[in-house]
C-alpha cells in the first residue's frame, strides 16, 4: 500500500524564554492511502504540533524544523509557501477543535464556504452559492438555505463543526487532518460527528489523520493507531492489533486509566501516578520512566530506539508488555 | 408548571440536601425566557454520591448554582441540613454556605492569579476567624498534605505556574478547609488531561471518604460518573429522565435518553463496537421547550400521549426511576 | 532590573524630570518665569543668560517653561486621579452589582461621553471661572480648579467604561464565584479580588488620559479659557503666536516640551499594557 503521507525523522523546537521546547522529537509516521490513522496523546504529547507542521501551518521566527514531509509525492518541506498553499483544499484540508474560532465571526456561513470554491476552482459566485448548499446538505445540516445565511454564533456547536467539516472538504482534499474535532462537543453530537466523518471518507474516499486523547474515539474509527508521548512516537500499531497486544505500558496504563461504562461501580481507577513530561526538559532515558511501573535501571538511563515487530508493530520500550522482562 | 414528580425521594432524617420544586428561569429579552431548570426535586442521602448527568443545555451547572442560592432560584426550596436556605436573610445565608463547598470545571480560573497558594486557601479561615494564625498555617499544611501537594514546594507560588491537576488539588484543599458537610463538584475533571483525571477522581474519592463528605457530581461524561457515583440523576432540558444506581442505569436503562447517551459513548475496544441507531438532531432550544416531554422530539418511541401529558417519575424496578409514558423495559 | 528599551528609558527619563520640575522647579535657580527681561527681547536659543531665549515680551522660555510644568501637570494628575477614581468606583460597582444600576450608570457614561471635553470646559469656565467685568482678572486657582472639574467630569465615563468592562470580565471568572461561596461579603470581593484585576488595565489607560488632558489643557489656554498669563505650556504658545514669524523658536519651546510629555505617557501607557496582555496571557 503506497503511503499519501510521509514523515520521516521530524523534529520541531521552539525558542522560548525558559530555552528551548522540544516539542516533537524525531517522528516518523506514515499515513498509507485510504486509510484512518489515530494519533493519540495528552497535552505535551507533540501530536498538534506535528500536525499543524505536516500541513505546512507552523510559522514564527521562533520555529526550528528539520525532518522532510512528503505528500503525495511532493515533498512539502522543499517547496516554497505558495506551492504548499496550493496544496491546501485539493490536497490536504484540517478541521480544528473550536469551531467558534475557526470560523470567522463576522461572516456569513454562505460567504465562508463559497470562498474556497471561488478562489481554489475558480467558480463563479452563483455557482458557488450552489454547490456550497449541496456541501451543507452532504454534512447532514437542515435547512440548508436559512443556515447559508446564518452567522456562526447563531448555531450550535454541533452545527458549527459541520460546517468546518464542509469547508474542508469543499475541494475533496485526500487526506483530511482532524485536530481534536469532538473534543468539545456533546457525546451525542460526537457521535453523530463521528459517524458524519466515517461516511464521507467512505464516498468521498478520502484518508484522515484523526488527533484525539480518547482511546475510545480512536478505537472505532481507526484503522492504524499512532501513540505519542513527550514528543515521540511510543507506538505503532494497526488499531485492532494494537488494543490486543499493547507493547507499550504507556498505552496499557492509559487504557486502564480511563473510566469505562462497563466498569465495576464503586471501585478505585487504576491511575498513573507523576505529571505530564516538562517540554522544555527532556531528561536522558525513556520519557516514561518515572511514571511507569515496569521501569528499571536501563529505562531511566537510556532512551529507547523505535523497534519494529514481525507484523509491522512498533514500539518504543526497552522491556514491552508481552515479552519476557 | 407541574414537576417531574418526587416519587424518587426518601426523605429520610438522613438527608443532607433536599431540594423541591426548583425552578430557574433566566429573562434573555423581552419575551424570551430560558427555562433552565423547572420544577426539580431531589434528595442527598448523608455519605451519598449524586451524580447529576446531561450535556450541555440541560441545566445542570444552573442547578448547582441555584442550590449554592448564587443566584438564587426563581422558586422553590432547598433545604440543607433542616434550613431552608431560600428563606434565610442575607447574613444568614453566608454562614450557612460554609456547609457546602464547590469545586469549578476550569482549575485555573477557579484561582485568583494574583494570589499565591498560601493566600488562596487562607482565605476562608481569616473569613470566619478560624483560629490563630498559627493554628491557620498548621491547618493549611494539613489541608495541602491531604491533597498530595508539599507545602513547603507550593505555599508561595501562584496559580498560573501549576498545571492543571495541581490546580485541582488546590482547589479540593481550599473547599474543605472550612470543614464543610458536602461538596459540588462540577465537572471537575473534564479540563483535565486523561491521565490525570484517574488521579483527581481517587482523590475525591479519597477526600469523601476520610472527611465523611456527601457529593454532587456533576459531569457529562458517563464513564467517570459510574466509577465514583452511588446514584445517577439524568438531566434534559431542565428536567429529570432518570433516577437510578449505578449499575442499574447502565445495564438497563429505562429512559430512551438515558440509552441514547449510553450508546453514544465510544467503546475503547475495536472488536465491541456497536451498530446502533444514533440519536438524532439537536436539542430544541430552552427557551421554547416542547409541551408534555421534553424528549419527545427526538424520541422513536413517542405517541400524541407524550405531548399531551408531561410524564411524572415512577419505579421501573427497586431503586430505579423514570419519567416516561413508554419506558424500556 | 527588567529589560527597557531606550525609548522606554527615555519616557521614565523625561516624565521623570517633568515631575521633579513640577514639585521643586520653584526652588531651583531659574529666573523668575513672569519677570520682563527688557534688555533681552526676541533673544535666540542658546543665548548667554538665557538657554532658550525669550520671547517678544521679554518672558525667560526656559523659566517660563519649567514653570508651565507645575500647572499642566498637576491639572493632568488631578483631573485624571479624581476621575479614575470616581469612574472606575462607579463602574466597578455597576458592573459587579449589575441589574438596574448597570443599566443606570451605562446610561449615564453614555451621555457623559456624548459631550465634547472642549465645548464643556469652555461652558464651565465662562460661567463659573470669568468675571463679567471681563478687565478684572480671575484668580488663577478658580480657572484651575474649573478646568480640573471639566476634564474630571469628561474622564469619568471613560475610565469608568474601562472599569466596568474590566470588572464585567472578571466578576464572571470561578474565583469570583468561589469567594461568594465561601462566605465572604461582596464589598470584600471588590476590594480584595476585582480591584487588584482591573487597576492594571485602568493604570495603563490613565497614563495615556493624561497625554490627552495636557494637551485638552493647552488647547483651552491657547483659546484663552485656559490658565490666564501664559503660566502653562498652552499658555507659552498663546503668548507667542504672534513671534512665529521672526522668533519661532518662542513657540518650538513649549510644544517641545508638550510633544516630549505626551509621547512619554502615551509609551509608558503602551509599555504598561503590553506587559499586562503578557501576563494575562499566562494566567
Amino acid at each position: 500500500m503506497s503511503s499519501l503521507l510521509s514523515v520521516r525523522n521530524m523534529s520541531i523546537n521552539f525558542d522560548t524564554p525558559r530555552g528551548s521546547l522540544e516539542a516533537v522529537r524525531g517522528v516518523d509516521i506514515e499515513i498509507p492511502a485510504g486509510t484512518s490513522v489515530g494519533v493519540v496523546g495528552e497535552s505535551g504529547s507533540g501530536k498538534t504540533v506535528m500536525c499543524r507542521a505536516a500541513m505546512g501551518l507552523l510559522q514564527g521566527s521562533n520555529v526550528n524544523r528539520s525532518g522532510t514531509v512528503v505528500f503525495d509525492g511532493h515533498e512539502l518541506t522543499a517547496m516554497s509557501k505558495e506551492e504548499v498553499r496550493n496544496l491546501f483544499g485539493s490536497g490536504m484540508a484540517m478541521i480544528f477543535q473550536d469551531p467558534m474560532t475557526a470560523l470567522n465571526p463576522v461572516r456569513r456561513i454562505g460567504s465562508q464556504l463559497s470562498e474556497g470554491l471561488r478562489v481554489r476552482l475558480g467558480m463563479s459566485k452563483a455557482d458557488a452559492l450552489a454547490r456550497s448548499k449541496e456541501l451543507l446538505e452532504l454534512v447532514r445540516i437542515p435547512n440548508a438555505a436559512a443556515v447559508l445565511k446564518s452567522f456562526p454564533y447563531q448555531l450550535s456547536g454541533g452545527m458549527r463543526q459541520r460546517v468546518m467539516i464542509a469547508i474542508a472538504i469543499a475541494c475533496n482534499p485526500k487526506l483530511l487532518f482532524a485536530d481534536e474535532p469532538t473534543t468539545a462537543l456533546d457525546v451525542t453530537v460526537q457521535a453523530q460527528i463521528l459517524q458524519l466523518l466515517r461516511e464521507l471518507r467512505e464516498d468521498l474516499k478520502m484518508s484522515m489523520v484523526l488527533v484525539t486523547h480518547d482511546l475510545g474515539v480512536v478505537a472505532g474509527n481507526t484503522d492504524y493507531v499512532a501513540v505519542m508521548y513527550a514528543g515521540e512516537v511510543v507506538e505503532y500499531a494497526p488499531t485492532k492489533k494494537l488494543f490486543a497486544d499493547m507493547r507499550m505500558p504507556y498505552t496499557e496504563a492509559l487504557l486502564e486509566s480511563i473510566p469505562k461504562v462497563d466498569h465495576k461501580s464503586g471501585t478505585r481507577l487504576a491511575m498513573i501516578a507523576g505529571r505530564l513530561p516538562d517540554p522544555t526538559d527532556r531528561g536522558a532515558g525513556c520519557s516514561f520512566a518515572p511514571r511507569c511501573k515496569y521501569a528499571q535501571e536501563k529505562c531511566r538511563n537510556e532512551h529507547p530506539e523505535l523497534k519494529k515487530d514481525l507484523d509491522g508493530h512498533l514500539y518504543r520500550c526497552w522491556f514491552p508488555i508481552g515479552e519476557a522482562k | 408548571m407541574a414537576g417531574s414528580g418526587t416519587a424518587h425521594m426518601r426523605n429520610t432524617v438522613d438527608s443532607v440536601l433536599t431540594v423541591r420544586d426548583l425552578t430557574v428561569e433566566f429573562r434573555v429579552a423581552k419575551d424570551k425566557i430560558v427555562k433552565a431548570v423547572s420544577g426539580l426535586s431531589f434528595d442527598v442521602i448523608r455519605g451519598e454520591t449524586l451524580a447529576i448527568v446531561g450535556e450541555s443545555g440541560c441545566g445542570k451547572t444552573t442547578l448547582a448554582r441555584a442550590v449554592l442560592q448564587l443566584p438564587p432560584p426563581n422558586s422553590g426550596e432547598v433545604v440543607l441540613d433542616g434550613t431552608d436556605l431560600t428563606l434565610l436573610p442575607k447574613e444568614n445565608l453566608r454562614s450557612a454556605r460554609t456547609s457546602m463547598q464547590m469545586i469549578f470545571q476550569d482549575p485555573i480560573s477557579s484561582l485568583d492569579p494574583r494570589m499565591t497558594v498560601h493566600q488562596l486557601i487562607d482565605e476562608p479561615l481569616e473569613i470566619w476567624d478560624r483560629g490563630t494564625r498559627a493554628e491557620r498555617d498548621e491547618r493549611i499544611n494539613n489541608l495541602l498534605n491531604n491533597v498530595g501537594l508539599e507545602p513547603e514546594l507550593v505555599l508561595n507560588r501562584r496559580s498560573y505556574e501549576f498545571s492543571g491537576g495541581q490546580c485541582q488539588r488546590i482547589s479540593i484543599a481550599r473547599a474543605l478547609a472550612l470543614d464543610p458537610r458536602m461538596l459540588i463538584c462540577d465537572e471537575p475533571v473534564s479540563a483535565l488531561d486523561v491521565s490525570i483525571q484517574a488521579q483527581i477522581l481517587n482523590l475525591l474519592q479519597d477526600m469523601k471518604d476520610r472527611f465523611g463528605l456527601t457529593m454532587i457530581f456533576i459531569s457529562h461524561d458517563l464513564a467517570v460518573v459510574k466509577a465514583v457515583s452511588n446514584r445517577v440523576m439524568v438531566m434534559y432540558l431542565g428536567k429529570i429522565c432518570e433516577v437510578a444506581t449505578p449499575d442499574a442505569l447502565y445495564s438497563k436503562p429505562a429512559h430512551h435518553y438515558t440509552k441514547a447517551l449510553l450508546d453514544s459513548v465510544p467503546i475503547a475496544d475495536p472488536t465491541r463496537q456497536r451498530k446502533t441507531e444514533l440519536l438524532q438532531g439537536e436539542p430544541p432550544s430552552p427557551m421554547n421547550p416542547p409541551s408534555g416531554c421534553r424528549f419527545r422530539t427526538r424520541c422513536h418511541a413517542a405517541t400524541s400521549r407524550c405531548a399531551e401529558q408531561e410524564p411524572q417519575l415512577q419505579e421501573v424496578a427497586p431503586g430505579q426511576f423514570v419519567a416516561c409514558h413508554h419506558p424500556i423495559v | 532590573m527588567r529589560k527597557f528599551t531606550k525609548p522606554t528609558w527615555f519616557a521614565i527619563g523625561w516624565l521623570g524630570l517633568m515631575m521633579f520640575f513640577s514639585l521643586f522647579g520653584w526652588l531651583l535657580p531659574f529666573k523668575p518665569w513672569n519677570y520682563v527681561f527688557e534688555d533681552d527681547l526676541e533673544v535666540g536659543l542658546f543665548s548667554s543668560g538665557h538657554i532658550l531665549g525669550t520671547d517678544s515680551n521679554g518672558y525667560d522660555l526656559l523659566s517660563s517653561a519649567v514653570a508651565g510644568t507645575r500647572m499642566s501637570i498637576f491639572i493632568a494628575i488631578a483631573a485624571v486621579g479624581l476621575g479614575g477614581l470616581i469612574g472606575s468606583v462607579l463602574g466597578i460597582s455597576a458592573a459587579y452589582l449589575r441589574g438596574k444600576i448597570d443599566t443606570v450608570m451605562v446610561t449615564i457614561f453614555n451621555v457623559g461621553l456624548s459631550v465634547p471635553n472642549l465645548v464643556l470646559a469652555l461652558a464651565l469656565v465662562s460661567v463659573l471661572a470669568t468675571n463679567v467685568d471681563i478687565n478684572q482678572a480671575v484668580p488663577t486657582w478658580r480657572r484651575v480648579m474649573v478646568l480640573i472639574i471639566s476634564l474630571t467630569i469628561v474622564l469619568i465615563p471613560i475610565l469608568g467604561r474601562i472599569a466596568r468592562g474590566a470588572t464585567l470580565s472578571w466578576s464572571g471568572r470561578e474565583f469570583v464565584t468561589a469567594a461568594r461561596s465561601m462566605g465572604m461579603k461582596d464589598s470584600k470581593i471588590i476590594l480584595r479580588h476585582i480591584v487588584p484585576n482591573v487597576l492594571p488595565a485602568l493604570i495603563a489607560v490613565a497614563f495615556l488620559a493624561v497625554g490627552v488632558v495636557i494637551i485638552a489643557e493647552a488647547s483651552l489656554s491657547i483659546l484663552g479659557v485656559g490658565i490666564p498669563d501664559g503660566a502653562s505650556w498652552g499658555g507659552m504658545i498663546a503668548r507667542g503666536r504672534n513671534d512665529l514669524e521672526y522668533a519661532p523658536h518662542v513657540l518650538y519651546v513649549p510644544i517641545v516640551f508638550l510633544a516630549l510629555t505626551v509621547i512619554s505617557t502615551n509609551h509608558l501607557g503602551d509599555v504598561v499594557r503590553s506587559k499586562l496582555d503578557s501576563r494575562e496571557a499566562k494566567v
